[in-house]
């Protein structure tokens, strides 16, 4: 248990010392809330009502897409799982050590937009903090299942930079933080579902706790998980 | 002596094609062995099966004893700093961190250098350290002195043969054939996946097709047909120079021919076949 705690404080601190993880975790995220509040909450005042939940469903994804996969083809792609075997380090430790390091940089980039936003642009504080909170920790988690997913499964960076483009793009588009789903044909509405930062969106907006939208992040978070255990239980077998 | 690893018929292939095949060999507790052969040869496929790092299709692996591995570079995060991977190895090894150790390999004033930013001499030395960490019984070494200054190569040639005076075992691949020369006690080439040679440094300077040369002066000059054991090679500034497999046949039959002619030697040159000579016979396979 000790080995595994200093290892996942290690990766936090690899992932500070990281120039990449921390424009996609931190710099991208804050000055898009940055750029696109004042812009939103300039043109459409309604555009508040929503602006925390949107502008952290935007950071979330990206840095779960973009920043999480990376590190995990490095690790798993090269001699450095090699040295982790034969230094009797567990091979599921660094997904699982990259998984709760990127957690805590997530939630921390969520929480400077909570505080923010009311502050910068006069952003609406969700009427359930807990329930926001709760909503923020399972659409994090999620998330970031699918970004581990994407970093097992994929071996190169270069088709890495393409799958999470394809994931991240309609991600942003299809789930109601740019503009209300209602605005898209039913055919992209319904394709927006699939993605986790739709069903994060309405979970993050809700004063309650709904089953029927944590649903579908359930299900997403088991088909990804599903996957995750079954490339690390496969990581190094030749 | 006692068996450490035993290794039996092993077959490893990548997509249908046979990279080792029924190789089988025995390292004894307390020898330094080495494991050599062009690159491709399957040296690398070879210690990383023994190491459990891979499978393999066929034959058997005894390892008698904990293992020790040291890597080739670029084999940690770029990030993590000499002392961190250290501390990490200690920890999931459930061993104390080894101060005296990591101060041993000169890591002391790298401590807080990132792996980025060592040098390749710097990045063997940790791994090296992070090998020995769990006071292994066998430690693979992968070109141990790759990267480093004679400095550095001295000091870790000194080290490895302290290892072996505490009884541990070594299995090393390298290229460098004088370090293989001055240190190991048996060796194995590997060509195409099978073994070429198996002996002492010694058996193998003193066998196979490599031809010692003579270089030899004489007062009376000597023609080419006189050579019946070794090959005549030329003549420059006087001296003649021929090759001989035998030496000592060449040298026997050399000198009869001179006393037969009543001839005199002048200067006589004698240049062995070095280790790596012998080396790239084999893995080359020159014939002559």
């Amino acid at each position: 248990m000790d080995a595994f705690l200093y290892g996942a404080m290690l990766q936090w601190k690899l992932d500070l010392r990281n120039k990449v993880i921390l424009l996609t975790y931190y710099v991208v995220p804050l000055v898009f809330f940055g750029f696109m509040g004042a812009i939103f909450s300039s043109i459409n005042p309604e555009a508040k009502n929503s602006l925390i939940q949107s502008m952290t469903i935007f950071g979330v994804t990206m840095g779960a897409f973009l920043g999480t996969p990376p590190p995990l083809i490095e690790l798993y792609g090269s001699d450095i799982m090699k040295a982790y075997k034969v230094g009797g380090i567990p091979l599921w430790t660094a997904a699982v050590n990259n998984f709760i390091s990127a957690f805590f940089h997530l939630f921390i980039m969520s929480f400077i937009i909570f505080l923010l936003a009311p502050l910068a642009f006069g952003a609406k504080v969700p009427e359930n903090i807990s329930v926001y909170f709760f909503a923020l920790t399972v659409f994090i988690i999620v998330s970031l299942s699918v970004g581990t997913a994407l970093g097992l499964l994929i071996k190169s960076i270069s088709k890495l930079t393409i799958f999470s483009q394809i994931i991240f793009l309609p991600s942003l588009m299809l789930s109601g933080i740019m503009f209300p789903t209602s605005l898209l044909p039913s055919v992209l509405e319904k394709a927006g579902m699939i993605f986790p930062a739709t069903w994060g969106l309405k979970t993050m907006l809700s004063s309650e706790l709904r089953l029927n939208l944590f649903l579908p992040l359930l299900m997403i978070f088991l088909l990804s998980a599903s996957i995750n255990i079954y490339k690390i239980s496969r990581a190094g077998i030749e | 002596m006692s068996v450490a690893i035993r290794v039996d018929n092993l077959t490893k292939s990548y997509g249908g094609h046979k990279v080792i095949e029924k190789i089988s060999f025995e390292v004894a507790e307390g020898e330094i062995f080495a494991l050599l052969g062009a690159n491709g040869a399957g040296k690398t496929t070879t210690l990383e099966c023994i190491e459990g790092i891979r499978g393999y299709e066929e034959g058997t692996i005894e390892v008698k004893g904990k293992l020790g591995v040291q890597l080739q570079s670029s084999s940690l995060p770029e990030n993590i700093t000499a002392r961190e991977a250290f501390k990490l190895f200690c920890k999931w090894n459930k061993v104390a961190e080894n101060m005296e150790l990591f101060a041993n390999f000169g890591l002391a004033e790298l401590q807080n250098k990132q792996y980025k930013a060592m040098s390749t001499g710097q990045k063997r030395r940790l791994h090296l350290a992070l090998a020995l960490i769990n006071n292994a019984d066998i430690i693979f070494l992968d070109e141990p002195t790759s990267g480093l200054d004679v400095e550095g190569r001295v000091s870790l040639h000194k080290y490895i043969r302290g290892l072996r005076e505490q009884g541990k075992t070594l299995i090393m691949a390298s290229h460098d054939m004088a370090e293989v020369e001055s240190l190991c006690d048996k060796i194995i080439i590997l060509k195409d996946g099978v073994i070429a040679f198996s002996g002492t440094a010694a058996e193998l300077t003193s066998s196979y097709l490599s031809k010692s040369k003579i270089q030899l002066k004489t007062k009376m000059p000597l023609a080419k047909q006189d050579f019946l054991y070794s090959t005549y090679m030329g003549m420059q500034q006087g001296y003649i120079t021929v090759q001989a497999v035998e030496i000592g046949d060449a040298l026997l039959e050399l000198l009869n021919h001179l006393k037969a002619s009543q001839n005199e030697v002048l200067d006589l040159k004698i240049e062995r076949a070095s280790l790596e000579q012998r080396f790239m016979e084999i893995a080359t396979e020159v014939k002559e």
